[in-house]
């Protein structure tokens, strides 16, 4: 029992890198945007997070330059795929590459090479008053640090927006169908701008998150594929905030389970445990596909001139 | 959806020759002024890092002329850079995206080493076409996993075959730990594959005859997509799926058998790397080669006839990356940013051109 409570508390933190990223993901893609510069985001935003926290001092200052930077890749996105109309999937990945050169070339021209990592403090917990009191729930839920309620907030935040206001339909039939958008008078390209831009930001602050609660060191390796997985996730959870929520509990839970039967000693090469969320993952897509929804226009750019109707 | 990369012929056949060189010269203009202008950016970083752009870039362009080791060098990484680039780029050519040369370059890495380790004793002339053809099948194998998910289940291409990548990181960390381990040498590799798996070198210094395997393979892929039926129907396929449906193709495994060919040339490129560069298999022998190929296919804007010339480019800028970082003391991770600009600035100038080239 306390064995799992153990798991669980370990496992809502370990959430936080897949569910911001995949929320990111979602906003830019219900409105049609699809980014697949993610793991490039998310290792731009480590370093970039942790060395801005660890000039200034303050791992909020990282959090929000992290957010920033990311903003910053997805207006180039955004802008070159609305207006100038380049191809989505092309664009993403060139900033992929340019965000991964970009990090190492910070960390590089910041810290140098050193024999000590240089090091910040992780985020402080905050326990909920009365909430965190709740014997098992509230010790897996209510202590944690603040990114963790925010992940949870936004999470939620974003599902009221999307299906619960006349505002959040209008944003995803800009991903449905954008020239049915567009002859009711709704901007399709300024919502397309917007959704890129907030989406790749989210992406960069998960990439933040990981050194200021795992390492407090930023190596270039640390996102290791998270990043990918956060795609798959989105489809995993039909673009759907909330149902992505789940899935993101399931990466993390394996993230866990693999750390820790590795620190067990079980008698399985360790390759083969590390693999298993990659794996999973493969299995996963193949029922997701089958039932999981997408936005019609997702990755697909929309020219209002054009007579193609999709 | 792809129709900004798949466009490789700017002049309509009827043009006359003179036309053509003007067809070629306004092909050529955007890859100058894109990699002068990326170029110009990349001074500013590093006039910015504190350091001289001048000697930086000197390193960087003449590393592969200035001595012959430098070149064989160049040739040998032009080698794997191609075939990623064509692992890429042929899968691109039906409208799919394979980011996972890397694995597929692992895995072929892999299916040669074990015949090389196992058959260690035959002579060369069997051993070591076994070797490349062992690479070349485990490589397909390994993207027809992907290739077979997306044609049976609908699973996106790209999700799939980066997710291969991961495991294929895996499994020849536990084949170079686990099944032939090299004991002693401070990092997972295998012991050596038998001599007749080595694939003899040409020239003095030498460099690997995987050099003229690949040029034959460019010129046969080229010929291949541009003659035969199949290599039409798979470019069919990518520049307008409906029509192709309508006139009968079997888009979906045109789709697949795309993937599978490209995984099978990066499976080529890591059995080189064994049979030809390395002697064994070791972790971390996939550099950073997905990015390169993909990033030389994008540069090629998906036309197999450029990809050779293009990957030779780059190959220089990745052989001079490293002796810039030795002279000019300049961070070799400009080098990545620069290829990423050249890379977003010729999108940009499909924009440029569209919008005022019409008239030329």
């Amino acid at each position: 029992m306390n064995e799992v409570v153990q798991l669980l508390t370990l496992m809502i933190p370990a959430m936080v890198p897949f569910l911001l990223a995949a929320q990111g993901t979602i906003l830019s893609g219900r409105a049609g945007v699809f980014n697949v510069s993610q793991e490039g985001l998310m290792v731009l935003g480590a370093a970039v997070g942790f060395l801005v926290s660890f000039k200034l001092g303050s791992n909020t200052l990282g959090l929000l330059a992290a957010l920033a930077i990311g903003g910053l890749f997805g207006l180039i996105l955004a802008y070159t795929t609305t207006l100038l109309r380049l191809d989505q999937f092309v664009v993403g990945l060139a900033l992929y590459f340019a965000a991964l050169g970009l990090a190492s070339l910070l960390y590089r021209a910041v810290i140098g090479v050193t024999l000590e990592p240089p090091l910040i403090p992780t985020l402080d917990s905050y326990p909920i008053p009365i909430l965190s009191k709740i014997p098992v729930v509230g010790e897996i839920l209510f202590d944690h640090d603040l990114v963790v309620y925010f992940t949870l907030l936004l999470s939620f935040a974003l599902y009221w927006f999307m299906y619960r206001t006349s505002a959040g339909m209008r944003f995803r039939s800009v991903g449905e169908n954008p020239k049915a958008a567009d002859s009711v008078g709704i901007n399709v390209v300024r919502i397309r701008m917007w959704a890129g831009v907030t989406g790749a930001a989210l992406m960069a602050m998960a990439g933040a998150y990981l050194p200021m609660v795992y390492t407090g060191t930023f190596t270039e390796g640390m996102v290791g594929g998270r990043g990918w997985l956060v795609i798959a996730l989105a489809f995993l959870g039909g673009w759907r905030p909330q149902l992505v929520v789940a899935g993101a509990a399931f990466f993390a839970g394996m993230e866990v389970l693999a750390l820790r039967s590795q620190v067990a000693g079980i008698d399985i090469p360790h390759q083969f445990i590390a693999m298993l969320p990659y794996v999973a993952t493969l299995v996963v897509m193949i029922f997701a596909f089958r039932w999981a929804r997408q936005p019609q226009f997702l990755g697909l750019n929309y020219d209002r001139e054009s007579r193609m109707v999709g | 959806m792809t129709d900004t990369t798949l466009r490789t012929d700017t002049a309509p056949p009827q043009l006359a020759s003179r036309h053509r060189a003007v067809g070629l010269a306004w092909t050529t203009l955007p890859y100058l002024v894109s990699v002068v202008l990326a170029f110009m950016v990349g001074a500013l970083v590093i006039v910015a890092l504190g350091h001289d752009p001048i000697l930086a870039f000197q390193s960087a362009l003449t590393t592969s002329f200035s001595t012959p080791y430098g070149f064989t060098q160049t040739l040998q990484k032009w080698v794997t850079i191609c075939l990623c680039a064509l692992a890429f780029t042929i899968p691109l050519a039906t409208g799919k995206f394979n980011i996972g040369a890397e694995g597929q370059l692992l895995v072929g890495a892999t299916g040669g080493v074990a015949v090389g380790i196992l058959a260690s004793d035959l002579p060369m002339f069997i051993l070591l076409p076994c070797v490349l053809i062992a690479g070349i099948l485990a490589g397909a194998a390994w993207a027809g996993i992907a290739a077979f998910l997306m044609v049976r289940f609908r699973v996106n291409e790209i999700l799939s075959t980066v997710l291969l990548n991961f495991i294929a990181f895996q499994v020849i960390d536990y084949v170079a730990s686990n099944v032939w381990p090299h004991r002693g040498a401070g990092h997972p590799e295998t012991i050596p594959v038998g001599d007749g798996a080595r694939l003899p070198g040409i020239g003095n210094p030498p460099f690997h005859s995987g050099v003229i395997l690949t040029v034959l393979i460019c010129v046969g892929v080229a010929v291949w997509m541009r003659r035969s039926s199949t290599g039409f129907e798979m470019r069919a396929v990518g520049a307008n799926l409906r029509a192709s449906l309508v006139h009968g193709v079997r888009t979906s495994r045109m789709a697949g058998a795309g993937l599978v060919i490209g995984g099978g040339l990066a499976g080529l490129a890591g059995a080189i790397e064994v049979a030809g560069v390395h002697g064994n298999m070791l972790e971390g022998m996939q550099s950073n080669f997905l990015i390169l190929g993909i990033i030389v296919g994008l540069m090629a804007r998906g036309s197999i006839v450029a990809v050779p010339f293009v990957a030779f480019g780059i190959a220089v800028l990745e052989i001079g990356a490293s002796s810039m970082q030795r002279t000019a003391g300049v961070p070799i991770e400009v080098v990545l940013i620069i290829e990423a600009l050249i890379l977003i600035f010729l999108l940009l100038s499909t924009v440029v051109r569209d919008r005022f080239g019409s008239a030329a």
